[in-house]
């Protein structure tokens, strides 16, 4: 499957102006736009260890440097280590009662490499108590991090004392959110308790000595051949980065890295796109709002031998995934996006539009030329911005030009059943004959003529893009608007039709 | 070269008929063949010792390198005992000792000597001449080596049930040699 929707031949151009096949994009339905990995906030919402599924808070995460305290991976080859069992004969021999007994030791089923390989003793309990290594630079690294802590303390400290001269009218979103106990009592005058690692000054630990005499270099490095069975490679080395063993006989069991659960919001008008359920058993999604789910996919069927200057045929599929009838129109596609996008968010945002005027610098003229319908402002829904990303401009070489055509085309609400029905389609759709030339369910086959440009070379990649204008029926009600809305969304795409070949 | 198959077989090796057996092949006591399995001895007799398993889609096969076949003395592909072919491995290795594994998919190429205990991961391929010494692990894509403590535990258990589940689904190929 992956061949298909997962190649980079057919790409959607993102809100931002990232190029993205359509497995990768996300679509709001809040701001009907598309939005990519790249223009949505990442959040982590739980931390949880890919091996035994356990749930940490991100507290306790943090306090155990995101790793898991019962998992292991294995120091030589990064893979997980499972336990494994063996029987060993009793403790005392001599005692004709006493069973075997059963020890537990760590083995990597990949590279064969157990915590017996370096004399680690087998633990009786199949949870372990593995053994802990000491870092001996551990003191001093606790005493490097208090450090740190008290500037940024005394930083915040600060920060308050000149904000509260200032006078604020409004809370800013991360008081919101990230208040604290001494913050409150700032508020309401009581006396602030001091932080024990408050002090005037953060203690600072010794600097660090410069040496001058260092270790020789071993004679045998040079005049004895080295082995390296036993010699770490510099991947092992690195993953330890406190112990960073040398030989193979240091390398120590790792505690598993914690996974993160993510969530991915937009940043326009802070609404999930992506929300996963918070079990980490769960592969399953509270909120899934990714493009596939909402925008008509296309894919190419075949495409003529490309020739400079010369006209071919281009076959293209579209599918519509959503409950809805939708209808497609082709429209050119322009590279210089900026300004529209920019006048675009600026309608979707009409309540707050004068601010977001004053903070952009933007001509007023702008608002007015919004290509958007008036069914796309809900004014209930949209947010201030939290952040504005400025579009790119699309960085793609257009080098082939596609017929527009004029006429349209319907493609039926997707129907899951369809496909176990023999009876034929019985959709009565007057098609344009000469654009649509194969229809099935809820997909549809285009014919386009495509013009490779004059100047281009045997062996180029032929790009070429066209706008998608596909009629959205948005279900989101809102408390003024309970119907769902239809309305018209553009999505600029780009198909990679393959390399010019000779011309005859 | 040799058209005719001369196949021996000691007592207690389970070897399936359709197991696919070219040339002259002496297979030891208490080894295990699936079907579909392939030995071919094509530039010499292969001699097998006892308790190997090689199972399906396995293809051990005695092919000599190009610069090396002129030669007069036919020479003798010799497997040791307790060892373990995988499914879909290929080995065409010149010299194979005691206790290795040949995992999964893996390819040994026909200038290589194995000694005892080592293991080849699964889909490893190794070429280039060489021999690997006792109780080398080869693993990951890039063929990383690695000492083992310790030759491989022998799969007892594995050829106990085979041995009693092959011959009830199987034709199997007579034994024809009593052990000395
Ligand atoms: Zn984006
Ligand atoms: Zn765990
Ligand atoms: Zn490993
Ligand atoms: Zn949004």
């Amino acid at each position: 499957m992956s061949y298909i929707i997962g190649s980079d031949v057919v790409r959607y151009a993102c809100t931002c102006g990232i190029l993205k096949p359509i497995s990768k994009l996300y679509f709001c339905r809040h701001c009907l736009e598309v939005r990519c990995g790249f223009c949505v906030c990442h959040e982590v919402d739980s931390h949880f260890c890919g091996k035994c599924a356990e749930n940490l808070p991100s507290s306790e995460a943090r306090l155990k440097k995101n790793r898991c305290g019962n998992c292991y991976d294995c120091p030589s080859c990064h893979q997980q280590l499972t336990t494994r069992a063996a029987t060993v004969g009793p403790k005392n021999p001599e005692d004709p009662k006493a069973t075997p007994r059963k020890v537990f030791y760590l083995l990597c089923l990949l590279c064969r490499w157990s915590s017996r390989d370096v004399g680690i003793p087998d633990q009786s309990a199949v949870s372990g108590g593995w053994p802990e290594r000491e870092n001996i630079h551990a003191n001093r690294l606790q005493e490097i991090q208090d450090m740190y802590k008290g500037i940024v303390l005394l930083d915040k400290q600060q920060k308050l004392e000149k904000d509260k001269k200032k006078q604020r009218r409004y809370m800013s979103f991360t008081d919101r959110t990230g208040i604290t106990a001494s913050m409150l009592r700032k508020r309401v005058g009581l006396p602030d308790i001091p932080h024990p690692l408050l002090k005037p000054k953060p203690k600072e630990p010794e600097p660090a000595v410069a040496k001058e005499d260092v270790e020789e270099l071993p004679e045998e490095l040079l005049t004895k051949p080295v082995n390296l069975c036993e010699v770490t490679t510099m991947e092992q080395r690195l993953v330890q980065p406190e112990w960073q063993p040398i030989t193979v006989e240091k390398l120590f069991p790792i505690h598993k890295q914690l996974s993160v659960k993510r969530s991915q919001r937009c940043r326009s008008c802070e609404h999930n796109v992506s929300k996963p359920e918070y079990n980490p058993n769960s592969i399953k999604f509270k909120i899934q709002l990714f493009a596939c789910f909402h925008i008509p996919e296309v894919r190419i069927v075949t495409v003529e031998p490309l020739r400079a200057g010369k006209t071919c045929e281009l076959l293209l599929k579209f599918s519509n995934p959503t409950q809805h009838q939708t209808v497609i129109t082709f429209l050119p596609v322009t590279l210089e996006m900026e300004e529209t996008k920019i006048s675009e968010q600026v309608t979707e945002d009409k309540s707050v539009v004068d601010d977001y005027l004053l903070e952009k610098k933007q001509p007023l003229s702008l608002t007015g030329t919004g290509s958007q319908p008036s069914s796309l402002l809900h004014a209930s829904l949209s947010r201030q911005p939290s952040i504005t990303v400025k579009p790119r401009p699309i960085a793609v070489p257009v080098v082939a030009d596609i017929t527009i055509p004029t006429s349209t085309f319907i493609l039926p609400p997707r129907d899951d059943a369809a496909e176990y029905d023999d009876s034929g389609d019985t959709h009565n759709i007057q098609d344009d004959s000469k654009l649509v030339i194969w229809r099935k369910s809820n997909k549809a086959v285009v014919k386009l003529q495509v013009t490779p440009k004059e100047d281009l070379k045997i062996g180029d990649e032929v790009v070429a893009g066209f706008t998608m204008q596909h009629i959205y029926v948005n279900t989101i009600t809102t408390v003024d608007n309970k119907e769902p809305q239809k309305c018209e969304h553009k999505v600029k795409v780009f198909v990679t039709l393959g390399n010019l070949v000779g011309s005859e | 070269m040799t058209s005719r198959n001369t196949i021996k077989i000691h007592h207690g090796s389970i070897v399936c008929e359709e197991s696919k057996l070219r040339g002259d092949i002496t297979i030891g006591s208490n080894c295990i063949i699936h079907p579909s399995a392939a030995i071919i001895a094509e530039a010499g007799p292969i001699i097998i010792g006892d308790c190997c398993l090689i199972e399906e889609q396995a293809k051990i096969i005695h092919r000599l390198p190009f610069d090396q076949s002129d030669k007069e003395n036919t020479p003798v592909l010799i497997i040791g005992s307790h060892n373990v072919f995988e499914v879909d491995c290929t080995v065409e290795a010149c010299k194979i000792g005691d206790n290795n594994i040949f995992e999964s998919k893996c390819y040994v190429g026909n200038k290589l000597t194995i000694t005892n205990g080592c293991i080849i991961g699964a889909g490893c391929r190794l070429t280039e001449e060489q021999t690997l010494k006792d109780n080398t692990i080869v693993y990951g894509r890039s063929c990383q080596m690695r000492e083992g403590l310790d030759r491989p535990v022998p799969q007892t258990l594995q050829m106990d049930t085979l041995s009693k589940m092959l011959p009830n689904y199987h034709h199997l190929r007579k034994p024809n040699k009593k052990n000395q």
